[in-house]
């Protein structure tokens, strides 16, 4: 009874914050820094651990944010479901390992966030589906439009909204109805040496989350040093969080009025 | 100016479901028909003329959902001045005004929000994350959505106020700078994470052959030292195999493997 409910209640999340990623509101509380915490949030008070779900949502939200933050929703493109692979991620890793002792446990939370990655690719086949069926709505309309029925245009497009929510509750409905029993057995099966090899590899996913965002960012050779000197400063000054967000802060401010005088000096 | 400014927030919360029936052959437009359908009524009183307005505005749509509101209002005023008999006002000119905006906004507001401020709101509550502060997702929430609901609810006045003029107002934001300078906070950001957020304990260096021979501070700084390295190196090998196209999850794949080896050998624990 008690899988059910979970269950319900990740699909009714999942469906919530798949209609946010593209259908309605866009406040992003569909990307992964929001979807996951907020899931281990929910997860984690129904199973009497609320800290370790929201510190796992973290950690998966971090590392899908990053990961995927150069798949952009723009004309045709539709990016892997990172809201789904983000909720997912975090019910599938919780359910199925926070019984377990250290090692199991991150082990299994890391092969929940490797799974979900393929969830998320999974998710993207199932949004270019229900946009093929908003597009038989759309001639449905038009059809009703020509016949002077303007009242199909509210039906048809709120129907839309309706078929993604649908889509989002039962895709994760399923998964985690059949996919927490795996996932326990499988990390039951890995030796206490193989899963600690695991938790090596969740410490070290961020960087490739950080590599496509320095890649995004990085456009300039001359600015390869200065980031380089950046990151040994950090690594040897105190990791106060506060240095970076003043600094990032106050660069931006120094910068962008010095480039607009320096334009207007050119004129 | 008959359209009431309650009509107008009416219309520019409808466009929260600006894309809630995108699809291949109109994108937004039912979309965007729905939303500005409460202005149209308005306007219109005559069935006739309401339905061809209709019709009119069930055509492709595409633009950023954030800077859509803008158009709805241009659109709305130019109906306004048709259905007044402007003679500058004909159907082809409010479609090729309506098509002209979507495409400039889709390239603003898709490189500014999509590119650069959710990479930087992202990272600046990631460094939040990183001294374990509970608050992330909120202030991911709160920065992000401050230009958000800004220009939605914003932009709907000043596209029905200022009409085809409204780009000038857009261009005192100075938008190319803007991106500019968050590119650089980005960085500034990413060169904090990287080396404190990558996990990496490597008992080689510090606690083998050295540790016997530095004290506890010292040890601390080698450690740090050591861990920024492979940080930056780890990131560095990344970077280049994206630029080279490799795929994400190739990559990852890569890691794992690198990972699963570096600890079966005892290089990393």
């Amino acid at each position: 009874m008690e899988h059910l409910n979970l269950s319900l209640i990740v699909a009714l999340l999942g469906g919530i914050v798949d209609l946010d990623s593209t259908a309605a509101v866009q406040c992003m509380i569909s990307q992964p820094i929001v979807a996951a915490p907020l899931t281990g949030l929910i997860i984690g008070s129904m199973l009497g651990n609320m800290t370790a779900g929201v510190q796992l949502g973290l950690m998966v939200g971090i590392i899908l944010q990053l990961t995927w933050i150069e798949q952009l929703p723009l004309g045709m493109n539709v990016p892997p479901d990172a809201a789904l692979a983000s909720v997912l991620s975090v019910a599938l890793g919780f359910c199925a390992g926070h019984e377990f002792d250290y090692a199991k446990r991150e082990a299994c939370y890391t092969v929940g966030l490797l799974v979900s990655v393929a969830l998320g690719l999974l998710g993207r086949s199932l949004d270019m589906f229900v946009r093929r069926l908003n597009t038989n709505i759309d001639s449905w309309v038009n059809q009703k439009i020509e016949d002077n029925n303007f009242g199909s245009i509210r039906f048809g497009h709120l129907s839309g909204g309706f078929i993604t929510f649908v889509k989002a509750f039962v895709f994760c409905f399923l998964v985690v109805w059949f996919g927490v029993e795996p996932l326990k057995y499988f990390t039951q099966l890995m030796s206490v040496h193989h899963s600690g090899g695991f938790v090596v590899l969740q410490g070290l996913l961020p960087a490739v989350g950080f590599s496509v965002l320095t890649s995004m960012c990085l456009k300039d050779n001359k600015e390869i040093k200065y980031f380089i000197i950046a990151i040994l400063a950090f690594s040897l000054l105190p990791s106060n969080f506060l240095i970076p967000l003043i600094a990032s802060v106050a660069a931006m401010i120094i910068y962008y009025p010095k480039k607009s005088k320096s334009k207007k000096g050119k004129k | 100016m008959t359209l009431s400014k309650k009509l107008l927030f009416k219309v520019a919360l409808r466009s929260f479901l600006l894309q809630a029936s995108w699809n291949y052959r109109g994108m937004m437009s039912m979309g965007f028909l729905y939303s500005i359908a409460p202005g149209l009524d308005y306007i219109y009183e005559d069935k006739n003329a309401r339905e061809l307005a209709y019709m009119r505005h069930f055509e492709y749509f595409n633009t950023n959902p954030y800077f859509a509101s803008i158009v709805m209002g241009v659109t709305l005023y130019l109906e306004e001045k048709y259905k007044n008999g402007d003679k500058c006002v004909d159907p082809e000119m409010i479609h090729n005004t309506k098509e002209a905006l979507m495409t400039s906004l889709a390239a603003i507001g898709d490189g500014f929000f999509w590119d650069n401020w959710r990479p930087y709101v992202a990272c600046f509550a990631i460094v939040f994350a990183a001294a374990n502060n509970s608050f992330t997702p909120f202030i991911f929430l709160f920065l992000y959505n401050l230009p958000h609901l800004y220009f939605r609810f914003a932009g709907i006045y000043w596209g029905y106020e200022e009409g085809v003029n409204v780009i000038r107002k857009l261009k005192n934001f100075n938008f190319p700078q803007m991106r500019q300078s968050l590119r650089i906070g980005t960085l500034i950001l990413l060169a904090y994470l990287i080396p404190n957020f990558v996990r990496v304990n490597t008992p080689i260096f510090t606690s083998y052959y050295i540790a016997q021979k530095l004290s506890g501070d010292q040890y601390q700084f080698c450690q740090k030292v050591v861990q920024g390295l492979i940080a930056l190196l780890l990131v560095y090998l990344g970077t280049k195999a994206y630029r080279e196209k490799v795929n994400v999850l190739l990559i990852s794949f890569f890691l794992l493997i690198f990972a699963l080896m570096f600890y079966h050998w005892g290089i990393f624990i």
